[in-house]
């Protein structure tokens, strides 16, 4: 079966694996990663099809290019040793016009040394003519090369030609998803938020729902929409709801203003793919019934730029009122327009297994969650995804990370691997997370909105003191509350 | 927008109120048709999932007789367009949804519902 070179961006490298296992699915067709190094530029892949590698072509943000792969070696000796026991190959390219091109991966090679690489392969005897605008085939030299800094001409000069590896083939076609982060950029969106994704990130995600046409993807926590935009743009429906309206429908106020997340989608062209948009909270939510869900996506509010919030009174407060209330005017103050219930935190540990739990009952079998849980690095354990019965982590490797030093966002995708609905969740908090019962782990994503304040201070505070807690008696774990003289400075 | 296949999906969630919660009842409707690309194999595949007599009930109060009284056991290509254009290309842009049970009322502005209980509603 042939293979094919891929050159992809060094970019979200941990999301890149992933990301073309996704398209694969959907499209279904098998893909095998035949290079050892999943994360260098290039990676080699056997596919069944050559058709196949267009569904890449058209998806995958981080390709640039496809070439099928005809010879290599690590030096040009075994390439060309190689290649001349299988010149057949080139049959059907013997009259066509065509170029050379020698690309160097993580090095730019010097010019002068083209011009006789690219005569090093006489011996293919190609009879069409050289042409360098619009050949009918373009035959492409890889030199892959350690990534080095070379700052300088004589260091360029100097390590041009030590490459690891060298490859030959022909350019199937360049990547075509390339363009989407630029044409969805957040700046350039009709109507956006401070917490909306970065679109080029919006589509890493997006794939991982495994959007097609004729599904249906559900965002609990909409906010304006930067999750839907890009599973919409591969034609799937969707559905969104956010306790905060006002983040749905934007500023603009009056009964013929289009919402916000609309506009965007109009932008876009794929307005009639938005199903609807509601006002709820989606821990009081009016869903009658589970399992009509294809994928839900959703990047949960974790506190640092929006809290998550769900309707309630804070522990210690007032209670819940059981009754309407009257106001003086005689009139019940939920009935006025610019009602707005209580809410109280909702905090990110409770969030994430509500939402799993949320997964499990409203996905058809086998559809996917898609989110984002931030972590504090130093606390994070795998542990710390929720396990739920029916819900089944996908993950590649150590997983997709987006670190930003003491802390990161990994990507979980999950799959619902439960035949049945089950009952819906009951979104009650959950006790292992009560610092009341003193767990003696907290997932790294515990009270993170107050360990981001907090500088990520260590949050173990051992009644002497001291960093490490007793093991006989577990020290109490305070989320956040770090005083100074215990962060040792 | 609260298009008919979205509203298949919601009940009034207000505590305690178990009774008559679905469908709930639409009232001062402002109806828009807006043409939508059919994907019929979705609306098929979509099908269990419905609850038939509250769509031909909220259909019909909406104006529209197209569907019939009980589900087809077999689809032609015409009674699938009929329920594209019901499911997907009826919006009710204003309104009010309300419960018959417990008499909720949530109002429908710009295409958005709002479906926030009171806070005495909410339960616990």
């Amino acid at each position: 079966m042939p293979l094919y070179i891929l050159r992809l961006s060094l970019d979200h490298t941990s999301f890149r694996i992933p990301s073309l296992l996704s398209i694969s699915q959907v499209f279904n067709f098998p893909i095998r990663f035949v290079s050892q190094d999943l994360y260098r530029g290039l990676l080699v892949i056997e596919l069944e099809k050559e058709e196949d590698v267009n569904h890449l072509l058209e998806r995958e943000t981080l390709l640039l290019s496809v070439t099928e792969l005809y010879a290599q070696g690590s030096t040009y000796e075994e390439l060309h040793a190689e290649m001349s026991q299988h010149l057949d190959i080139l049959q059907p390219y013997r009259q066509k016009s065509f170029k050379f091109t020698l690309e160097g991966v993580n090095h730019r090679v010097i010019e002068s040394r083209i011009r006789d690489t690219v005569e090093s392969f006489a011996y293919t005897a190609l009879e069409g003519k050289i042409q360098m605008k619009n050949p009918d085939v373009e035959f492409v030299i890889y030199e892959d090369y350690q990534w080095q800094a070379a700052h300088t001409v004589q260091a360029r000069v100097s390590r041009d030609g030590n490459f690891k590896h060298v490859y030959f083939g022909r350019r199937i076609g360049f990547g075509r998803a390339r363009t989407l982060a630029t044409s969805h950029d957040v700046k350039n969106r009709a109507y956006y938020g401070n917490t909306s994704m970065d679109s080029h990130m919006g589509f890493l995600m997006a794939g991982q729902a495994l959007p097609a046409p004729g599904k249906l993807i559900y965002d609990p926590f909409v906010g304006t929409g930067s999750m839907l935009y890009a599973v919409a743009h591969w034609g799937a429906y969707v559905l969104g709801s956010d306790i905060d309206g006002r983040q749905i429908r934007g500023k603009m106020k009056g009964k013929e203003v289009k919402p916000g997340i609309l506009r965007a989608a109009e932008q876009y062209g794929i307005e009639d793919r938005f199903i609807d948009c509601l006002t709820y909270d989606v821990t009081r939510s009016p869903i009658r019934t589970g399992g009509w869900v294809d994928a839900i996506i959703t990047d949960p509010p974790y506190g640092v730029r929006a809290g998550a919030k769900r309707t309630g009174r804070k522990e210690g407060g007032k209670p819940l009122r059981e009754e309407p209330y009257l106001l003086p005017d005689g009139t019940y103050s939920h009935k006025r327009e610019d009602y707005l219930p209580p809410s109280r935190p909702y905090e990110l540990a409770n969030l994430t297994l509500d939402l799993v739990q949320l997964a499990r009952w409203l996905l058809v079998p086998g559809g996917r969650l898609v989110f984002f849980l931030p972590t504090v690095n130093e606390d994070y354990q795998e542990v710390d995804v929720p396990v739920v019965e029916g819900m089944k982590e996908l993950k590649i490797g150590q997983g997709s990370i987006q670190d930003f030093g003491k802390w990161g966002r990994r990507l979980i995708t999950m799959e619902k691997t439960a035949l049945d609905d089950g009952p819906p969740p009951t979104f009650e908090d959950h006790d292992e997370f009560d610092i009341k019962n003193q767990p003696e782990h907290l997932p790294g994503h515990f009270g993170f909105r107050d360990r981001y304040a907090a500088g990520f201070a260590p949050r173990t505070i051992g009644d002497s003191g001291s960093a490490s807690p007793a093991v006989e008696t577990p020290a109490i774990l305070v989320p956040g509350v770090t005083t100074r003289n215990e962060q040792g400075k | 927008m609260v298009r008919l296949i979205t509203h298949n999906m919601l009940a009034c969630h207000v505590k305690n109120c178990t009774k008559d919660n679905f469908p709930l009842s639409f009232s001062e409707v402002e109806l828009v048709i807006r043409p939508a690309p059919e994907n019929l194999e979705f609306i098929q595949r979509f099908l269990p999932k419905l609850d038939w007599t509250a769509l031909v009930d909220t259909a019909r109060s909406l104006g529209d007789e197209t569907l019939p009284e009980n589900m087809p056991e077999e689809w032609s290509e015409d009674q699938l367009k009929a329920l594209h254009h019901v499911l997907m290309e009826m919006h009710v842009e204003e309104g009010n949804m309300t419960c018959r049970g417990c008499g909720h009322v949530y109002p429908i502005s710009n295409g958005i519902p709002n479906m926030l209980l009171a806070e005495h509603e909410v339960g616990r």
